[in-house]
């Protein structure tokens, strides 16, 4: 078990960089969840920790140890891949030894500890086959338990469920969340899934365009966003974000003006408000009028979306909420729930 | 069924000249190994012997042995060397760098040679007087001064092969190349990180997904060398003595040196005979599909 820490890492090809400058402490037995869209950074950050790829500038320590020169097999990591990386031509036991195979672990010992990591993921029947003849799920049990099978310092996951189906990925995320509270190994965990990020992870990490936006605690990211981007990519459905500008403490745009904001007057402002945040009433007595959009209901909540001034709004409501499309309704806003944010530079003005 | 009667119409121009240039031919020279036909004599089809003209080979002649161990040794050689430097040479540029996708380019031009041409021009480089690898080898090493290559049976078997693996290699590069793109990088990184040394790596996961496309290299190889015809004409002329005469070339030379028709159509059935066993494994290997 050991701690991870980056001190100005960047990664760049040629004019490109993956990483920009990062510094990063993640703590021993931490589950940090790298969060962001595709080519973020965040995988190529992962890869650097594994190895696999090595930082053009800064330094990257596992525990004590400046990995910077360090290569994989020396690093005493575990990595479990997106396409899981199983060997197709070794039999699901074969796959699980492999990493005590090549540290030359005694057969007897080894096949002990092959038959508890499988236990572990519930694949004890299946460990003669071949990865082709397992499904999806059972794939990601043998690149897990092929983890499992030593204990190394650091657990790294590459998108791990992303091509699992929605059900069978909802139950190895609590597979997971069980495993790191049981072996409380250092994890770090990619995936550009905020459900993900937010039920697994210790702190998460958004990332965008090689840059680390903000680094917190789940609820801390969801309800105390840094800037615009980690408000927009966290939350579904995303923040409404409205441009407009703030007038003696009252927010203006085009049809729409939200008062008891605060912050006296400033131009080229967004405000932020999160479906769930705007309540939809009778008209006349929220903050403004807009005909409805539409209306979709998904079992738990309605999603209702209006178009103000030329945007589409969107506010979850009751799930038994009914509505008529055009038809014209009233939408509450709790100012004490809303966000500012600069239009300039995104990021958050804080009141 | 009038969609069939005018896709047969419309094959039968090709499939005439196949028969008349392929399949006839085969038919007539299997027919004529049963035959004596020595065209010194005459051109008609002599004496029906059965298998008299193979019972010769395989029981009576001395040199038709020798040939099939000249010919094996030249095959697994050959086979053996154009493999593992087109191995190499896959591994290498397959990494991305500085001046690779030149040295692809520039690879590929042994390969557009003419096997006769490449046969020339390595005679002229083995040339014992101003041979270019006479008067660089023997700057290195005085001692090798005015070495004839190809008087040595040895050497040259070791030149023809030389000259066989340079021409060949180029092409199995391309093929591994695309056999070791093939094979997921994820495996290749999974290992690294499991503890695999580079050489593991490659010997653990590499080679065994290499597997099917390195079998089929080496079957369609082993077929390239059996036919190996151009290259021992113009380099070796089959000797020193026997020394570089493998089956084709034998059956060139009773035939069109001796006249004995009969008897070369017989030793050119031999080398048919294993060619074809080569093709069978070969269309098992390449259009199996992985289970």
């Amino acid at each position: 078990m050991a701690s991870i820490q980056f001190n100005a890492v960047t990664k760049r090809w040629g004019d490109f960089f993956g990483v920009r400058e990062l510094d990063l402490a993640v703590a021993d037995q931490e589950f940090l969840v790298l969060l962001g869209p595709s080519g973020c950074g965040k995988t190529t950050t992962m890869r650097m920790v594994a190895g696999l790829e090595e930082p053009s500038s800064g330094e990257i320590f596992i525990g004590d140890d400046l990995v910077n020169d360090m290569p994989p097999r020396e690093r005493d990591i575990a990595m479990v891949f997106q396409n899981y990386g199983l060997y197709p031509h070794m039999s699901v036991r074969d796959n699980i030894g492999y990493p005590l195979k090549v540290r030359g672990i005694p057969r007897e010992d080894a096949q002990k500890r092959i038959d508890a990591a499988a236990a572990k993921v519930e694949l004890g029947p299946f460990l003669e086959r071949k990865p082709a003849q397992l499904s999806g799920g059972q794939r990601q049990r043998v690149a897990l338990a092929r983890s499992l099978v030593r204990t190394p310092r650091v657990f790294l996951m590459d998108e791990p469920l992303s091509n699992l189906d929605a059900k069978l990925r909802v139950t190895m995320r609590a597979e997971l969340k069980h495993l790191h509270h049981e072996l409380r190994i250092t994890t770090i965990y990619v995936t550009h899934d905020q459900m993900e990020a937010m039920t697994l992870a210790t702190r998460v990490g958004v990332m965008n365009k090689g840059v680390m936006q903000q680094l917190a605690p789940p609820e801390e990211v969801y309800n105390d966003p840094a800037n615009m981007f980690v408000a927009g990519f966290i939350g579904s459905p995303s923040m409404n974000l409205v441009h407009g500008d703030l007038v003696d403490g009252t927010f203006r745009a085009e049809g729409v003006a939200v008062p008891g904001i605060g912050g006296g007057s400033r131009t080229g402002v967004v405000l932020g408000i999160r479906p769930e945040d705007l309540r939809v009433v009778g008209p006349g007595q929220g903050v403004f009028d807009a005909p409805v959009y539409s209306s979709e209901l998904t079992g738990e909540s309605t999603l209702v979306t209006f178009n103000v001034g030329g945007r589409h709004v969107c506010a979850r409501g009751d799930r038994h909420f009914r509505c008529e499309i055009g038809e014209v309704v009233g939408v509450a806003v709790d100012p004490q729930r809303a966000y500012l944010f600069d239009a300039a530079t995104e990021n958050r003005i804080r009141l | 069924m009038r969609q069939r009667a005018l896709a047969f119409g419309l094959l039968a121009p090709a499939l005439a000249i196949v028969a008349f240039t392929t399949v006839y031919p085969m038919l007539s020279s299997f027919w004529t190994s049963f035959h004596i036909l020595n065209l010194s004599r005459s051109i008609e089809l002599g004496r029906f012997i059965g298998i008299e003209n193979y019972t010769e080979a395989f029981n009576e002649d001395p040199e038709f042995w020798q040939v099939m161990r000249v010919t094996a040794a030249f095959v697994v050689l050959d086979v053996t060397f154009t493999i593992l430097a087109a191995l190499g040479l896959a591994i290498l540029l397959l990494r991305q760098g500085f001046g690779t996708s030149i040295l692809r380019t520039l690879l590929i031009l042994p390969f557009a040679m003419s096997p006769a041409l490449i046969g020339i021009s390595w005679r002229f480089m083995l040339n014992p007087d101003f041979g270019a690898f006479n008067r660089t080898i023997a700057a290195v090493l005085p001692f090798m001064r005015n070495t004839d290559y190809l008087a040595s049976p040895t050497m040259a078997m070791g030149a023809l092969i030389s000259a066989d693996v340079w021409h060949w290699a180029p092409y199995f590069t391309f093929m591994l190349m695309g056999g070791l793109a093939s094979i997921p990088p994820e495996t290749q990184e999974a290992a690294r990180i499991d503890g695999a040394s580079d050489w593991r790596v490659f010997r653990d996961v590499t080679l065994p997904q290499l597997a099917p496309v390195l079998l089929v290299a080496i079957i369609l190889k082993s077929v390239f060398a059996l036919k190996v015809f151009d290259s021992i004409v113009t380099m070796t002329g089959g000797g020193p003595g026997r020394s570089t005469t493998t089956l084709a070339f034998f059956a060139y030379h009773i035939g069109f040196r001796d006249y004995q028709f009969g008897y070369a159509a017989a030793v050119a059935y031999v080398l048919t005979a294993i060619l074809f066993l080569f093709s069978l494994s070969y269309m098992r290997f390449a259009f199996r599909r992985t289970a």
